[in-house]
């Protein structure tokens, strides 16, 4: 297993590199740069300036390697869109806040998901799972960002039982002295149910499938030949099994969640990291967008090893890479 | 029983886990108090002497500001006087000073200094921290005298050395500053300065003493004191010890304006307080601004919650607008106001079939129905259909429809145009894509509107594509041109028509060229003395414009911003000497002259 998990190590590093080289070429492939010209085109000389300022008037080899060197010390380059600090402390600042934000998220759409699901297997085709199947099709085809304004104008506007925006910055049950933000707040009710609905509803649907699939199983029949109770049953028998599409399913999702959403975070007034997805590709803030390239490989990576992890867990018949062979 | 038990000891530790991972993840201490618990604080000790006692029972000194004018009778007291706008979450922004980025500045911007002069309610240049200038004999040295007593909030006077050390650092190749267009053939040795030919001490500017400015042009340019609308400086002390981004941190930054930076937390908050020290023009009412950071589509829900001031035109969608437009007191609180002139239009690649053909441009120009567009897809509330490039109100704009006929909405003309071109009924003529340049979603249906009305004149296929901004700013830019047809708008820079027609001349953002035209406006830039022949010259100029079709002009934008009921002052409440209210382009001391009301 020791083994294992350090040949994926290793070839996550390549895998990263590989990320590196093809995003670096496709963002200096798009048109536009890192300057405006909006108005009027700029003068020659004005613009000489510009290229050097930024050192895109080296060979792009050059420029890529230069990259790749600082970045293996962890310098990934000042950020266009904040000058006055490198791009590793802007996502060190950043990052805590959009973490918190995936792992609430995660926290209830996976419980709250699975939950709905199981319900809906066990009552299949009653009024419940016909409620369910609506609610998670509404889930699905809802976007974040539609969601989001309309909890707004609800909750916050018409109702006033909300704050509108922020992270911690208000109605916190409990607030840590000497920390500008709290913890367990009012303003992380919105934001998180409108982030959490869309996987909710996809993990329900996939949780009620592979229920309903175990449930029809011959070992359930055989448990409850044995005598076993619903309880023991579900938990030992059917969940255990039930698991490994789910863990498919949803474990994809995870990098998503912690890497942050600009909808969720634009619309939230979120100090995260989801916002710079989308703004330094507009921008093009070169340094920032493979910082990001980085991060998300990075994480892509780690969480596909730590899926196939669980799957030994939870299937012990599964086999790692030698360890299977062997 | 024991697999029950490692069960329960693996919730424990991923429970575990999760705690310490939220807990890792809260951030660290700020040093500043929440600015809104402060605003809290401050409404609440007010709510609390309301009860008390009656408002205007106040203390003389709760109706002072801390330049020592009285507060108007109906205002809050001073320290309730403190207003609240939106700025975006997804705004690139980088500084606070357009002298070191004109397209990333953070909200609250320009505060931190005042301008060399400024434009007043009906666009007249009247000194700010210049209180007098003049041009020399040579008609090309300008003398701007800085007013007395001028002083940053560190103490250090303000001089003619911050502003020859700002102009300076604009000219720097090390800076590349995104604006260097604007002074090029304006200010003597610019080019070759930011060229690196000259030292930046050859730039065309100097401090004979340290109350005057000059600056030396190229030629002689009468628009140069509006040009100085952005005539901000920085302090010479602070660029040199911290660098150009000094104002983005409270302990180094410094101001000469009516604020100062208090809290600084860019994607939350950016507060600025009234500066004691100020000296200048424009002493605020309004103790403190703040910037509260949320997405454009929320700006008009935190309006209705009370928790901003203003929402600016562009944050209110078509239906917030109807909403606003149906209820009375918000549409009497709608101010509706000519912005930087913006005009949208039509522009093409003229050297490079099919529109190297005048008769295809005229036809075009000829199938567009702007009135219907204006009125039915846009809004008589935010535009008005545009025959030309100059908004009515310009200086040398055509104000009495002269230019119409040129460009006026005329189907059967438009298609004899088109026939003449060698496309009858638009046989064999090619399928167009009309650019956009990353448009929101109510421009888009404008410029929709646009390319429907000349599909359905003149049987052409047109199909509109939304482009990234870069990818379009770029293919406009390029020599020979990138863009064969789009759609773009410009908003002026400094009230001088060499501006706004000043891009059409060639070598600019266009690719359309008339020998004649250019003649004129380069006659016209540098002309002292005869302001009517200028003015003529400029008038000759765009009807060439307009009736060679260098561009198909759409419509004029009525900017405006829905103020709270309780936001008063003069300048934004009072009309203009035609009739027109709101918070004026280059109306800088409008910061003095705005006040928070009761209620």
């Amino acid at each position: 297993m020791g083994r294992y998990i350090v040949g994926r190590l290793a070839s996550l590093v390549f895998v990263v590199i590989a990320a590196s080289m093809i995003t670096f070429t496709i963002m200096h492939a798009v048109p536009g740069g890192p300057f405006d010209e909006e108005k009027q085109p700029l003068p020659p000389a004005a613009k000489a300036n510009m290229m050097r300022k930024y050192g895109l008037d080296k060979p792009m080899w050059q420029q890529y390697v230069n990259y790749i060197t600082h970045a293996a010390r962890l310098d990934f380059g000042i950020s266009y869109q904040q000058p006055t600090t490198t791009v590793t402390k802007l996502l060190a600042e950043r990052w805590p806040t959009t973490m918190q934000v995936g792992i609430l998220t995660i926290l209830f759409a996976f419980g709250i998901g699975i939950t709905l699901g199981v319900l809906a297997a066990y009552h299949q085709n009653s009024w419940l799972d016909n409620a369910l199947t609506f609610f998670a099709m509404l889930g699905i085809t809802l976007p974040n960002f539609v969601l989001a304004f309309l909890l707004i104008l609800f909750f916050s506007v018409r109702l006033d039982w909300l704050p509108m925006r922020g992270w911690g910055d208000s109605g916190c049950l409990i607030n840590i002295p000497g920390q500008r933000e709290g913890f367990m707040c009012a303003d992380w009710v919105m934001p998180v149910f409108a982030y959490a609905l869309g996987p909710m509803a996809i993990i329900a649907r996939f949780t009620r499938a592979s229920v309903v699939d175990a449930i029809r199983s011959d070992f359930v029949r055989t448990a409850y030949a044995k005598g076993l109770g619903n309880r023991v049953i579900l938990s030992r028998h059917v969940l255990k099994n039930a698991l490994i599409p789910i863990i498919t399913v949803a474990g994809p999702m995870i990098p998503d969640l912690l890497t942050g959403s600009i909808f969720i975070e634009s619309t939230f007034a979120i100090n995260g990291i989801g916002k710079f997805f989308v703004t330094s590709a507009f921008n093009r803030d070169y340094p920032m967008i493979m910082a990001i390239a980085f991060l998300i490989s990075g994480i892509w990576g780690l969480i596909y090893l730590l899926t196939d992890l669980v799957y030994t867990w939870v299937d012990p018949r599964v086999r790692l890479g030698a360890e299977g062979s062997s | 029983m024991n697999r029950s038990n490692l069960h329960t000891k693996w919730s424990l530790v991923a429970l575990l886990l999760v705690f310490s991972l939220l807990l890792a993840a809260c951030p660290a201490p700020a040093a500043v108090g929440p600015a809104t618990d402060d605003t809290t604080a401050s409404t609440e000790s007010s709510d609390s002497s309301d009860s008390s006692a009656d408002e205007s029972a106040a203390p003389a000194d709760a109706m002072t500001t801390i330049f020592g004018e009285t507060l108007p009778e109906d205002a809050a007291p001073y320290d309730e006087q403190v207003y609240r706008t939106a700025c975006s979450t997804t705004a690139n922004q980088t500084t606070f000073d357009f002298q070191v980025s004109v397209y990333s500045r953070y909200c609250l911007g320009d505060v931190f200094n005042d301008p060399l002069i400024e434009l007043d309610k009906d666009f007249n240049v009247v000194p700010a921290a210049a209180e007098s200038w003049e041009v020399g004999d040579d008609g090309l040295t300008w003398s701007f005298h800085l007013r007395p007593d001028q002083v940053w909030s560190d103490g250090t006077p303000l001089t003619a050395n911050d502003y020859v050390a700002t102009f300076q650092y604009l000219a720097d190749p090390e800076h590349a500053w995104d604006f260097a267009w604007f002074y090029n053939g304006v200010i003597q040795n610019w080019e070759e300065v930011i060229a690196g030919e000259l030292p930046k001490e050859e730039l065309g500017v100097a401090a004979p003493d340290d109350l005057t400015f000059q600056i030396v042009t190229q030629q002689p340019f009468p628009p140069l004191p509006g040009m100085m609308k952005f005539g901000w400086t920085l302090q010479k002390k602070a660029l040199e010890e911290h660098g150009p981004y000094y104002n983005s941190d409270p302990a180094t930054s410094v101001s000469s304006g009516p604020y100062m930076l208090d809290t600084f937390e860019p994607g939350k908050l950016i507060t600025v307080v009234a500066n004691p020290s100020y000296k200048g023009y424009r002493p605020p009412r309004i103790q403190r601004m703040e910037a509260i950071y949320m997405d454009p589509g929320t700006e008009f829900s935190a309006f209705q919650k009370g928790e901003i001031d203003a929402v600016g035109y562009e944050s209110l969608s078509p239906a917030d607008l109807e909403l606003v437009l149906n209820d009375p007191v918000l549409k009497e609180n709608y101010l509706r106001h000519f912005g930087d002139f913006r005009t949208d239009y039509l522009l093409f690649d003229t050297f490079n079939p099919p529109f190297d053909n005048l008769d295809v441009r005229k036809a075009f120009a000829h199938a567009v129905d702007r009135e219907a567009i204006v009125t039915n897809v846009y809004g008589e509330v935010k535009a008005m259909p545009a025959y030309a490039m100059l908004m009515p109100g310009f200086p040398s704009s055509s104000t009495k429809g002269e230019l119409n006929e040129y460009q006026a909405y005329d189907c059967d003309l438009a298609k004899e145009h088109l026939a003449t071109a060698g496309y009858p009924d638009g046989e064999g003529f090619p399928k167009l894509e009309m650019w956009l340049r990353d448009e929101a979603p109510a421009l888009q249906a404008v410029f929709q509107a646009v390319a429907a009305s000349i599909s359905q004149c003149l049987n052409v296929e047109i199909e509109v594509s939304n482009k990234d901004r870069k990818v379009y700013t770029d293919a406009m830019n390029a020599k020979p041109t990138g863009l064969q047809f789009g759609a773009v708008s410009y908003g002026m820079d400094y009230l001088d028509p060499t501006n706004m027609l000043g891009i059409w001349v060639f070598g600019g953002r266009h690719s359309w060229k008339n020998d004649e035209f250019d003649q004129l406006i380069n006659e016209a830039t540098p002309l002292v003395g005869d302001p009517e022949k200028r003015d003529q010259l400029f008038r000759d100029a765009e009807r060439i414009l307009v009736d060679d079709v260098g561009g198909i002009f759409i419509d004029h934008r009525w900017q405006g911003t829905l103020f709270q009921p309780w936001v008063q002052g003069d300048c934004i409440r009072e009309a203009d000497a035609i009739g027109i209210m709101g918070e004026h382009w280059g109306n800088d001391s409008c910061v003095s002259n705005k006040y928070i009301e009761k209620h």
